[in-house]
């Protein structure tokens, strides 16, 4: 179901309604029931998928549970077991969960990656066949389950967090199966833990006003960003992207900046919906952006954008990688060998490759994605090595941090890093990607007219100019919002009919301009990974 | 816990550990210092921690980072 439809809309005011009417404590096997709807209305051939990995882990995650419990339990009840004993038990039970989570893990695993890296890996079979004279066909016909990227990343993170110790398991299969299939996050996150989603869905919420209200108007400004900015500025970007090679430099420059905007109105346009969505039945969801274009480095845009994703792999790959025992000692022999500072950095930068090739490849089964992954990681791991001498060249050139245009300099740095970084897998291979950095780089010739310039403007003048809105509208919102929430500023600044007043143009921009842009539907970029 | 705080002000030494208890929660030390961190109480106390340790209850103060050092090693982690 598009959430850009009329279906969608009657879908969610239905949930209201049933959610709100019913007694407190069937409200999460409403919220149950309206996610295995939704998702079974993106294909029943799904649904076998979500879950066998609900089953799976929660059948996991309640086998660790009790084997801690029977752990304690065993140790309190035998209170003169020596030390060594102690640790011997320990150890042995330790074992049997830690075999109990890797099956369950590598079942999930190899799910993901069947269905999703198998076209890939035939692919590189192929061409490696092909080295040898022989071929490798591809006949696989898999459709990828919806959302899988996204729910089999979530249920991991439970199975790792119950295995730690960091959560208690759910006994209850149904509330894992909402865990795993809760709707508004099933096809592009954010990624929540356990911890902070059980605790929204399980608990009673009531009609309130404020929710409603501030909901309401968040919902208002999703559908806007993602029908009148980015389904305006997807034909134009699409539309450069396949055609580089014959546009200016600066055309091409304007459609990659153009790229940057898009995609952040169409996730955080799909974050604004759902999110809005929440708060009206009272949940509170993970929320996935921070301004990420006023970032200073680009360490710093990955801890604002996608936030939960990146919290994920933090937790999840780069801790786990970072004090695997295996790279401490290689930390250590370093640390003997190549002094302090080299021992220091190196499990961290061993952990940090592994992580960006990983972010890379969740992202899409494709070269280009392993080399956006690639990238993202040499800025980073390139500033953690560097902090140091920046340190002393910033002491000796006098450059003050809190320096507004020291800062000024950094955020546009870092906002043109990231528009380069980001249209390399986009082009449907990794030579176009590089090869509109080139045309970029390379192809100076300054286009002769408006039209030129900007391809799209003639055939939608109205479009570009409510586009163009949108973007200076996103720019000021992310500027309120360094201070304080907007919707808590309007209230403040403005009466309840001006209010009133600027939500109904929104309304309207949306039927007038984001209607006729977003055509069948108009699919969400992130809703592919 | 002298060698605790030693290796604490090196990390960083613009903080009172003495009376800073929200460590984790400030976000006063980056992924990389955390694992730096990490690093240093495993050689300097002999004690092996894992991902499981990683919760702010256990970092968020220096008085939080020797008692989970002592569970540790007395065997009741």
């Amino acid at each position: 179901m598009s959430i850009l439809s009329i279906p969608f809309l009657l879908f969610a005011a239905g949930l209201m309604i049933v959610y709100f009417a019913l007694p407190n404590r069937f409200q999460w096997w409403v919220l149950l029931a309206f996610s295995l709807g939704f998702y079974a209305l993106g294909g029943l051939a799904n649904v076998p998928f979500i879950l066998a990995t609900s089953l799976s882990v929660w059948g996991a995650a309640l086998y660790i549970q009790r084997n801690t419990n029977a752990q304690k339990a065993y140790i309190k009840a035998n209170k003169d077991l020596s030390k060594e004993e102690k640790a011997a038990y320990k150890d042995r039970c330790k074992a049997r969960r830690k075999l109990v989570m890797l099956l369950c893990l590598l079942l999930n695993v190899g799910i993901l990656c069947a269905m999703k890296y198998v076209h890939f890996l035939l692919a590189q079979a192929d061409s490696i066949a092909r080295l040898f004279g022989g071929s490798v066909s591809d006949t696989v016909s898999w459709i990828i389950p919806l959302g899988i990227s996204f729910y089999t990343f979530q249920t991991v993170g439970y199975l790792l967090d119950v295995y730690w110790g960091k959560c208690e398991a759910q006994q209850n299969c149904l509330k894992v199966l909402l865990f795993t299939s809760f709707f508004p996050q099933i096809t592009q996150g954010p990624i929540s833990t356990y911890r902070d989603l059980s605790g929204e869905l399980f608990r009673a919420h009531a009609l309130d006003y404020h929710n409603f209200s501030w909901g309401a108007q968040r919902m208002i400004w999703g559908f806007f960003k993602k029908m009148a900015v980015a389904n305006v500025l997807s034909p134009y970007v699409a539309n450069v992207f396949a055609n580089y090679y014959s546009y200016s430099g600066l055309t091409t420059f304007i459609g990659a900046l153009c790229y940057s905007a898009q995609i952040y109105a169409d996730f955080s346009g799909y974050m604004d919906i759902m999110c809005g969505l929440c708060q009206i039945l009272g949940i509170s969801l993970t929320e996935n952006f921070e301004r990420p274009y006023f970032s200073k480095s680009v360490a710093e845009y990955w801890r604002r954008w996608h936030m939960s994703l990146g919290t994920w792999f933090k937790n999840y790959v780069y801790y786990p990688m970072a004090m695997a025992k295996w790279n401490q000692r290689l930390g250590k022999t370093a640390k003997q060998k190549l002094g302090k500072a080299f021992g220091d950095y190196l499990p961290a930068t061993v952990a940090l490759v592994v992580t960006w090739l990983t972010t890379g490849l969740w992202h899409g089964a494709s070269w280009g994605y392993i080399a956006w992954g690639g990238v993202n990681g040499i800025f980073i791991i390139f500033s953690m090595w560097m902090e140091q001498p920046f340190a002393k060249w910033k002491k000796r050139l006098h450059i003050r941090e809190s320096a507004w245009l020291w800062r000024a300099f950094q955020v546009i740095r870092t906002f043109l890093l990231v528009t380069f970084i980001k249209v390399l897998p986009e082009l449907g291979g990794l030579r176009n990607g590089l090869g509109l950095w080139k045309q970029i780089f390379t192809e100076h010739s300054l286009p002769g007219s408006l039209g030129e310039l900007l391809p799209f403007v003639d055939g939608n003048r109205a479009g570009f100019f409510v586009m163009l809105i949108g973007i200076l509208l996103m720019f000021a919102v992310s500027m309120i919002q360094r201070r304080q929430p907007v919707r808590g500023w309007l209230e403040q600044k403005t009466a309840y009919p001006v209010r009133l007043l600027l939500f109904a143009i929104l309304v309207l921009l949306i039927f007038h301009i984001g209607v006729p842009a977003s055509g069948g539907g108009g699919g969400f970029i992130y809703a592919q990974f | 816990m002298d060698e605790l705080l030693a290796i604490l002000n090196d990390l960083n030494p613009d903080i009172d550990y003495e009376t800073e208890d929200r460590l984790i929660d400030n976000k006063c030390y980056d992924s990389f210092k955390i694992i730096t961190l990490i690093s240093e109480i495993s050689d300097t106390f002999d004690v092996e921690l894992g991902p499981e340790h990683l919760i702010p209850e256990n970092f968020n103060s220096a008085k939080a980072m020797w008692d989970m050092i002592r569970r540790i090693q007395e065997g009741e982690e």
